[in-house]
């Protein structure tokens, strides 16, 4: 049954290449730890993706019960975490996971480094591996104010000041960030939500498939 | 596959053990996350508390309008939001205290309000009607009886709860 | 890719029939050394893994609850902020002179800038074809410099904070109790006691005061210590009548009563505003 619905799809689509590709290549010894225990180092870059994959889930299920308006959001959290089943274990995920995926992709970041992996042919994949970093900072520090509790709200305008301090554009560059020039406030809080939520998403899914496609076009970078 | 037909070949096992770990990571993963979700199932019906709405001598046997106030906790959101009741008595002398949202697709339903249907509840959205007593008159959208409040009478004041059906009666 | 006539299709399409299909799978004899399959054999491996790290984050999540604080007060004077772990290394670089100030944009714009900026060009900056770190001492210990620094400057913010006055901000550090402010000796609390208090009782971790729900005192002794003082807490901080001083007393028996009575029956909802 399963068979004829592959052939049905297949014929008119010819998906086999597609996840064949994915599926049968080689994997060189040198990055097995089954023949060399170091190989472990190999590790990092599949657990951020695997953690970016917690966040991505326990976020959509967040926002089943998060609210971001600045008379409800902390109320929100709140119940969802007191009252509502699991709440604990799902946000709990979502913040721990946040601090993992920094560490994880640290690591990642020293592996490739140290191996000078990053030469060429591979520079570009380097590019958007920091452009994720990035990303990922910007996701924690937007992700930071949405409970809005006295840590967010006074975390994030000390960011805004670090913002406004640039020189020439700092000043927009503040506003543009918190929606009003002087208030952080609701408008904030929606903006944030918004770019967090949306726009940090969206960068993160566009570098990540880059990400992956490069890997599979080069394939992983030789042995020292 | 060499040797027997019914023997697992090397790659079938890992297949397999590779379909069990997976399976485990996703359930441990989604478990907890689809019991957030479906928390409003697990979480049931709660009870309404009886809410003051009048005094028992001011029921007339025409039915009056009455709205009242009661306490909605709506998650994280606690308001009070009005509730509305056609309160008379009916030939017995029974308290009747009518929910005026209508049984077909709940839109509100007024008394006496039309003249060629008079001494009826009339819903203007699909020209449902019932009777004096709520009960759905045969060949009109309606399907059943308009819900009844749960009353109960203390020193002479009426307090009413929630609304039910009153199909099975 | 084949071309040209003889070439079938499906109908219109430009997907290749499935007798045309290149069916001939890859040639591993063309990997050296001992490679092996992703799928189903290394995935495994990646999985385990996958599974072991899974089972530790879990517990993690379910040891250590999410902190959620009390709910952002803008005028709260008294708040002392501090970003989340990654961000420390910054915060901590702007409390230095150098990065402070006038200089501030040395500290939030050209330190930060250089690093981040040459973190992401570094393929450009390091071209020679060595890849072993000890054939590329400039590039190996620049990083290493920055991880060090980076490390360094979290663990020094780290050390500079009091954790236990923190944890007073939690959401659960806050009394479940409603305060009666009908209540004589509420309103000789305001006037004495609330500065270093707290307006519900919970204390102040920056002035000091510690938190008056659940002490264990009578009477006598709370109007003890209100006159004379005890540990940090000054001598005549109450400075009122003796009637006073007994409602005062009264007021925050009976709160704690109420936080103990509360705590004894269990989750309660009782709302703290």
């Amino acid at each position: 049954m399963l068979h004829k619905l592959y052939d049905w799809i297949d014929e008119r689509l010819d998906i086999t290449p597609i996840w064949r590709d994915i599926a049968d290549h080689e994997v060189p010894e040198h990055v097995n730890p089954a023949h060399h225990f170091s190989a472990f180092v190999y590790c990092f870059g599949g657990l951020t993706f695997f953690v970016t994959v917690i966040q991505i889930l326990s976020g959509m299920f967040l926002t089943m019960y998060y609210v971001p308006d600045i008379v409800n959001a902390w109320e929100s959290v709140k119940y969802l975490q007191t009252q509502v089943a699991h709440g604990q274990i799902v946000r709990g995920m979502h913040h721990w996971g946040a601090s993992v995926v920094i560490v994880m992709i640290f690591l990642h970041t020293l592996r490739v480094f140290f191996q000078g992996a990053y030469k060429k042919p591979r520079e570009l994949n380097w590019v958007v591996g920091v452009l994720l970093f990035f990303v990922m900072l910007g996701l924690g520090f937007t992700g930071y104010l949405l409970p809005w509790d006295n840590k967010a709200f006074f975390a994030t305008q000390v960011g805004l000041e670090i913002a406004e301090s640039v020189p020439y554009i700092g000043g927009d560059l503040k506003t543009l960030l918190a929606g009003d020039p002087e208030i952080v406030g609701a408008k904030t809080l929606a903006r944030f939500f918004a770019i967090h939520v949306f726009f940090l998403p969206a960068a993160l899914f566009a570098l990540m498939g880059a990400h992956f496609i490069m890997i599979r076009r080069q394939g992983i970078s030789g042995p020292l | 596959m060499t040797d027997k037909k019914n023997q697992v070949s090397r790659r079938q096992f890992l297949n397999y053990t590779l379909t069990g770990v997976g399976g485990f990571m996703g359930a441990a993963l989604v478990a907890p996350m689809v019991g957030f979700a479906v928390d409003p199932l697990l979480k049931g019906e709660k009870d309404t508390d009886f809410v003051y709405v009048m005094d028992e001598n001011e029921i007339t046997n025409e039915p009056q309008r009455k709205t009242f106030k009661v306490d909605q906790v709506d998650g994280w959101y606690e308001s009070q939001v009005d509730r509305t009741a056609w309160v008379f008595r009916d030939e017995n002398g029974e308290i009747l205290a009518l929910s005026p949202v209508c049984t077909h697709l709940g839109c509100t339903v007024d008394w006496n309000s039309r003249e060629e249907f008079s001494n009826e509840f009339f819903c203007p959205c699909h020209d449902g009607r019932y009777d004096k007593n709520g009960v759905n008159i045969a060949d009109t959208p309606p399907t059943e009886p308009l819900h009844a409040y749960e009353y109960k009478v203390e020193d002479g004041k009426l307090y009413l709860g929630k609304a039910k059906s009153r199909k099975e009666a | 890719m084949q071309r040209g006539k003889g070439m079938k299709f499906v109908e219109d399409s430009r997907v290749l029939d499935k007798e045309s299909r290149n069916k001939i799978p890859k040639d591993y004899s063309e990997y050296p050394g001992r490679t092996e399959a992703f799928w189903p054999n290394f995935l495994l491996k990646e999985w385990l893994v996958g599974a072991v790290f899974l089972i530790g984050f879990l517990c993690l999540v379910a040891a250590h609850p999410s902190p959620l604080e009390q709910q952002a007060d803008p005028n709260n004077a008294s708040y002392i902020p501090l970003p989340d772990w990654y961000f420390l290394f910054l915060y901590e670089l702007l409390k230095y002179e150098f990065a402070a100030g006038d200089y501030v944009v040395i500290g939030t714009v050209v330190i930060p800038g250089l690093a981040f900026g040459a973190l992401l060009i570094a393929p450009f900056l390091d071209r020679g074809p060595e890849r072993r770190p000890s054939k590329r001492p400039i590039a190996t210990g620049l990083m290493l410099l920055g991880v060090i620094a980076t490390i360094w400057l979290t663990y020094e913010s780290v050390e500079a904070v009091n954790w236990e006055d923190r944890a007073n901000y939690s959401v659960e550090a806050v009394p479940d109790v409603e305060i009666d402010e009908e209540d004589p000796g509420y309103e000789v609390y305001q006037n004495n006691c609330m500065s270093c208090h707290g307006g519900q009782l919970e204390g102040n971790p920056a002035s000091g005061g510690p938190s008056l729900v659940g002490i264990p005192h009578g009477k006598e002794a709370l109007k003890d210590i209100a006159v004379n003082g005890v540990g940090e807490m000054p001598a005549n901080m109450f400075e009122g009548t003796d009637e006073e001083l007994d409602q005062l007393a009264e007021f925050i028996i009976s709160v704690n009563e109420q936080a103990n009575g509360e705590g004894e029956e269990g989750e309660s909802e009782e709302e703290s505003e």
